[in-house]
């Protein structure tokens, strides 16, 4: 462009400055002059009077800019200040939008973080209630139930058993009472021989001794009768016993075998439920270190999500520090209308000076780290926070 | 019961991480997103603590702890600012508001429970 900046930014203007120090030193040396003699000094005073009275002319010419010039300066600056107006804003929306964005997201993120320590505390709870660690101890409580529940259940069935085998046994004692009563009968069966045999010497004694001994005849032949219903009694009461003997031994074999079966099927059962209460107890025993190694794992997953923690609360720095450059740039505009308002007043063009701003954005600053980089530090990182971080007052 | 933590911050990032590491250690938490937000919620029910930011929009964290203060129920609340802010001038600003402790951002959640298991009214 064809003008320069005049004020610089101490405030002095130079083109006050040069005139009146050139018109100033022409003064002194004049007066000086007037008590020396004439020469080469005079000559010198003259021109630098004659060179202030040029510089002179010069700033007025420039305050008197012609039209041309004068409508390029109000031109650029108008154009810088609609520069200004039309992207700044944009800037701006986009910081403030994606900060925005960003804010949403983390906070989403954190909810999902949230959601995720909750289900994971809930998950431990719940399998540490049921795997039975601790006090909840459900899972050992419930084995241990039933382990007991189980064993009395074999302890009952060992007992019917112990009850059955005695019952057997005296069924098979009731076989020694047949035997008995086989032996009874065959005594009697015996004896009616043996007083059939008596009657029958009787009724021949009773025969030989002629019409005195008809009576003792009726006798003789009536206990022969006797003795026969006697050996038919005896009969009846072996084949009796014989039948009973028979059923008696036919059941106690239908016992024993059943006893057999029964024995087996206790076994059997027995096995099995030992065999079930082991699988059971290593199922506890594996949901019972799950468990436990599900626990381990929370309590490094929480430490990692304290870390997590930690990592997330960065956006909000990097947030805050958006905002405060966003506030900072939002003041612009109005910095270059101010500018361009000032030149209007005193037709004077100053130079933008970055320090008010600079000095604004760093009234906004909150962290240590902002001032470090304001002073020049590219990679200013903050740290985690440690102990000596929180102040109790 | 569990205790009653109040969490202003105008972050709704932060009010989550901090609600996380309170949540989890049993309190239970109601958030504020700025001093008069916060303020409109102490409307009578028991607060036992609150944990409250320092730069916010509205009304910031030291107006805060300053009006809450006033308020009778919550005279003996205990305060802390969890904040960005480092510089002295502010903590005093906070210890002078009525703050019983300053947490630096960003905070480890044993530092901040640490603080919360100390203050927090019994």
């Amino acid at each position: 462009m064809g003008w320069r900046p005049v004020k610089n930014n101490s405030g002095f203007d130079s083109k006050i400055l040069v005139p009146f120090g050139l018109a100033g030193g022409g003064a002194l040396g004049t007066m000086v002059a007037g008590w020396s003699a004439w020469g080469w000094y005079t000559v010198l005073w003259s021109a630098l009077l004659l060179a202030a009275a040029a510089w002179c002319a010069r700033g007025a010419g420039a305050a008197a800019l012609g039209g041309g010039e004068q409508a390029m300066i109000d031109d650029y600056l108008a154009a810088r200040e609609r520069f200004g107006d039309a992207v700044l804003p944009i800037w701006c929306r986009h910081i403030e939008n994606s900060r925005n964005q960003m804010e949403e997201a983390v906070a989403d993120l954190a909810g999902r973080f949230s959601n995720i320590v909750d289900k994971l505390d809930d998950a431990v709870h719940v399998s540490s209630h049921d795997s039975g660690k601790g006090g909840g101890n459900a899972m050992t409580e419930i084995f241990s139930r039933s382990e007991t529940q189980l064993g009395s259940v074999v302890t009952s069935m060992k007992s019917a058993m112990s009850s059955k085998h005695a019952m057997l046994a005296q069924i098979k004692d009731l076989e020694r009472f047949t035997r008995e009563l086989r032996d009874m009968a065959e005594g009697v069966a015996s004896i009616a021989a043996q007083t059939n045999l008596l009657a029958l010497n009787a009724a021949i004694e009773a025969a030989r001794a002629g019409p005195a001994g008809r009576g003792f005849a009726v006798v003789a032949q009536e206990v022969r009768n006797l003795s026969s219903r006697s050996a038919e009694t005896g009969r009846n009461i072996s084949n009796r016993v014989g039948l009973i003997s028979s059923a008696i031994l036919a059941a106690s074999q239908a016992a024993e075998q059943s006893s057999e079966q029964e024995d087996k099927s206790m076994q059997s059962a027995e096995g099995m439920i030992v065999s079930v209460l082991g699988d059971f107890r290593t199922m506890t025993d594996a949901l019972v270190q799950s468990s436990e190694k599900l626990k381990q794992d929370s309590i490094g997953i929480q430490g990692e999500v304290g870390e997590a923690l930690v990592q997330l609360q960065f956006q909000d720095r990097v947030s805050q520090v958006m905002a405060h450059v966003r506030e900072n740039m939002e003041l612009l505009p109005a910095l270059l209308r101010d500018n361009r308002d000032r030149y209007n007043a005193d037709r004077v063009l100053e130079a933008l000076d970055p320090q008010p701003l600079l000095h604004e954005l760093q009234k906004t600053y909150a962290m240590a780290e902002e001032h470090a980089v304001h002073g020049g530090d590219s990679h200013a990182a903050p740290v985690a926070a440690a102990a000596d971080e929180i102040t109790f007052f | 019961m569990a205790k009653t933590i109040m969490v202003v911050d105008d972050s709704a990032s932060l009010r989550q991480v901090v609600g996380i590491a309170l949540k989890g250690a049993g309190y239970e938490v109601i958030e504020g997103r700025d001093g008069v937000d916060a303020l409109s919620k102490c409307t009578g029910q028991k607060i036992h603590l609150v944990v409250c930011d320092v730069n916010m929009p509205n009304m910031d964290g030291i107006t805060f702890v300053k009006q809450f203060k006033q308020l009778p129920l919550y005279k003996f609340t205990p305060v802390i600012m969890l904040t960005t802010e480092s510089q002295e001038s502010k903590k005093e600003e906070g210890k002078a508001a009525g703050a019983k402790a300053w947490v630096v951002k960003p905070f480890k959640p044993e530092v901040l429970l640490g603080a919360v298991a100390k203050l927090v009214m019994p």
